[in-house]
């Protein structure tokens, strides 16, 4: 009886068992069926944009190509999309098609993950200027049909409150502007050093890269360091806007939502941001603003904060790949493009696509999208952006708390590609 | 032989919860320390054993030191506080008034919303600027300036802190309650007609009776004080500098931020072993203290 009891419940158990990898090759089959089947295809897509600003591109597609429906996931940029993506890609579970960014682009062609996208015909639309971002040795792995360019919004009220008839031509007279908000009884700019700071990139731009624009390449090849680039940038910043308490420590507290409000409240008179904050700004009332790029020490010169935007690219694995790159041709056709727009608002630089812009950010999308004068290390740096963006994090929090030197800071940077290359 | 077929037929009642254990904690835990020796980087299947080479990188890393640091001094101070502060509590809410079911709801009530939403709360509330809720009202009742509460050094520490204890309290005083509410009356009436005080009520019977509620609320104090991740995440994100930062906050910037998840496997094993270590001696000292009090 007993005997017969416990034989029982090992029966039922390894039962159980077998039935749940049964079923689970049940179900692969009947995917593999489906694909076979031109009739019926659902594409999965991790995307960056959320369901709302994916919506008419996507419905757009679907009118044309009724047979294809999406399975559409959304994770926030940009931690939790890159974190998200990686689990998936590691578990073999990855969507049919998903966003290269800059955080994640060595990481996901170095593993083979993406489709080499450089030879279809629908890469034409892409700028070449769009491409290095999502390429490596020449090929190019994903599709981007947009990019984003970033300056210092400043409220005109507010300036002139203080006195200020004109927008400051050099780096001097940026930090005289500043200065002379202070007096005033104004904050003039909130900087959360969250991130790289975009004050750092800008300065960076102008101090570094005019002169020679192939510094980082020379960092990452070993011949120069970032304490040769990055001091100077690091002491300007330092002795202008902290020593002068025009930025403050108190600052770092902030989360990007509350400075965004604060500007709006006219509590502010500057602070960096994009044209995802455009929207926001343009429904407070009676908010009259401009945007403006970071003055450089020559007059005339300024530099953005810009990048490429991310791109859409194929799964190397999926068994799904021709209709996923229907859907990459649809992005690239005109109909497609005019779609995304609509959509995302985002500022499109597609090759024969008008592009709309809005007019603050005008004079940023031709001095800096167009001519190049944008710069975003994560970008341009070709290894361990993450890991090198969160110590200068850290090293500018340090430095704008007093906790150490500039010199100290930059070490911590060096030392920390040091330690990523010998990993 | 019977009885053992008699053992044997009750233990294969445990197998289900033995396969999804060993499924869901003592395989990632091996596959952790296998990967710990590797230079993986989360992302390709192409990686060398390096050795033990993680594990001394792990004592010279910056982040992980003050890692360490500041989760031992979270999960000491909030358990020390809750403590302090949940005993007395749950003193209050089981006397006879009014209000007490109200009250008890309301204490419970911050351990039920997700840490993160808190935090984001209280993001607004310790906002550094002078228009944020707790600078206003400084400002209104005292004439104090604003204060930097989440980017000063100490006082994000102790905002952290705060906000957790805050979070946790009523929750640890309801298990103080539920104990409370298990102590015999008759002892209270035995010690008030030998002419004990109140105060010697709660020092020489009610104190020694919560012993085993200590035992349990100061475990969970202490192990979901070493894993804390998302009150300070949201509040500081570990900043100003690493002064905020927890071991799971390093284990996720090197893992998987910096795709280095052979170094962050390696953390991850040394905090298996410290929560492990800490966790067994803190049981274990309770138990006898138990033990000696009753």
């Amino acid at each position: 009886m007993k005997r017969k009891s416990l034989l029982f419940v090992v029966v039922m158990l390894v039962s159980v068992i077998l039935g749940a990898c049964g079923s689970n090759n049940d179900s692969a089959t009947g995917n593999n069926g489906s694909a076979s089947e031109p009739n019926q295809v659902k594409l999965s897509i991790l995307a960056w944009n959320n369901e709302s600003e994916m919506k008419p591109v996507l419905q757009g597609f679907q009118e044309k190509y009724p047979h294809i429906t999406f399975d559409f996931q959304f994770a926030p940029p940009v931690r939790d999309y890159i974190s998200k993506l990686q689990t998936m890609l590691l578990s073999d579970s990855a969507t049919d098609i998903f966003m290269i960014a800059a955080e994640n682009r060595n990481e996901i062609i170095d593993g083979g993950h993406a489709l080499d996208l450089t030879d279809y015909p629908f890469m034409e639309v892409m700028l070449d200027s769009n491409k290095p971002m999502l390429s490596k040795d020449g090929r190019t792995y994903a599709f981007t049909q947009n990019g984003w360019v970033g300056g210092w919004f400043y409220n005109k009220a507010l300036f002139e409150q203080a006195g200020i008839t004109e927008l400051p031509q050099t780096w001097d007279e940026f930090v005289e502007v500043c200065l002379k908000l202070k007096e005033a009884g104004i904050i003039p700019l909130y900087d959360n050093m969250q991130d790289l700071t975009q004050v750092h990139s800008a300065l960076y731009g102008n101090m570094v890269l005019s002169q020679d624009p192939e510094f980082d390449d020379k960092i990452f090849a070993g011949e120069k360091t970032f304490a040769d680039g990055w001091t100077e940038v690091f002491n300007v910043w330092k002795r202008d806007l902290i020593d002068t308490g025009i930025l403050t420590p108190d600052m770092i507290g902030l989360t990007g939502e509350q400075v965004e409000s604060e500007f709006a409240l006219g509590n502010v008179a500057m602070f960096f941001s994009g044209p995802w904050v455009l929207d926001k700004l343009d429904q407070t009332p009676d908010l009259d603003y401009g945007v403006m790029g970071l003055p450089g020490f020559e007059e005339g010169q300024r530099y953005y904060v810009g990048a490429p935007g991310v791109g859409f690219a194929v799964n190397s694995k999926t068994p799904r790949q021709e209709e996923a790159l229907l859907f990459l041709e649809y992005l690239s056709s005109e109909e497609g493009l005019q779609l995304f727009y609509e959509g995302t608002g985002l500022i499109m630089t597609a090759e024969g696509f008008e592009a709309e812009v809005h007019p603050a950010l005008q004079q940023a999308y031709e001095e800096g999208l167009i001519e190049g004068n944008i710069y975003l290390p994560m970008v341009t740096w070709p290894r361990y952006q993450e890991a090198l963006r969160n110590q200068f994090v850290v090293s500018t929090q340090d430095v704008a708390v007093g906790k150490i030197s500039v010199d100290e800071a930059i070490q911590a940077i060096d030392r920390k590609f040091e330690e990523m290359e010998n990993y | 032989m019977g009885k053992f077929m008699r053992q044997l037929q009750y233990q294969v009642f445990l197998i289900p919860i033995l396969v999804i254990y060993t499924l869901f904690t003592i395989y990632p835990l091996i596959r952790s320390f296998t990967l710990s020796l590797t230079n993986f980087n989360g992302y390709s299947n192409n990686y060398d054993f390096i050795g033990l080479r993680n594990y001394a990188r792990l004592f010279a890393d910056p982040a992980i030191m003050s890692g360490i640091s500041f989760t031992v001094l979270f999960a000491v101070a909030t358990t020390v506080l809750v403590t302090l502060l949940a005993i007395p509590l749950a003193l209050i809410l089981d006397q006879k008034f009014l209000s007490k079911n109200v009250l008890r709801a309301v204490f419970f009530f911050p351990s039920i919303p997700s840490g993160l939403l808190l935090a984001f709360v209280w993001g607004f509330i310790f906002a550094p600027v002078p228009s944020g809720i707790l600078n206003t009202i400084l400002r209104e009742l005292f004439g104090s300036g604003p204060q930097p509460w989440l980017s000063d050094p100490v006082l994000a520490k102790i905002s952290t802190i705060v906000v957790a204890v805050w979070a946790v309290t009523g929750w640890h005083a309801i298990i103080y309650l539920a104990f409370l509410q298990s102590i015999p009356r008759d002892f209270y009436e035995a010690a008030s007609i030998d002419g004990a005080s109140r105060w010697q009520q709660i020092r020489y019977l009610t104190i020694p009776l919560l012993a085993p509620a200590m035992t349990v609320s100061i475990l969970l104090l202490i192990t979901n004080g070493l894993k804390v991740y998302e009150i300070p995440f949201a509040l500081t994100n570990g900043g100003p500098g690493f002064e905020t930062h927890t071991i799971t906050h390093v284990i996720v910037l090197r893992g998987i931020s910096e795709a280095q998840f052979g170094l962050a496997s390696a953390i991850s094993v040394v905090f298996f072993l410290i929560v492990l270590v800490i966790g067994f001696l803190q049981f274990n000292l309770m138990q006898r203290r138990e033990e000696r009090m009753q």
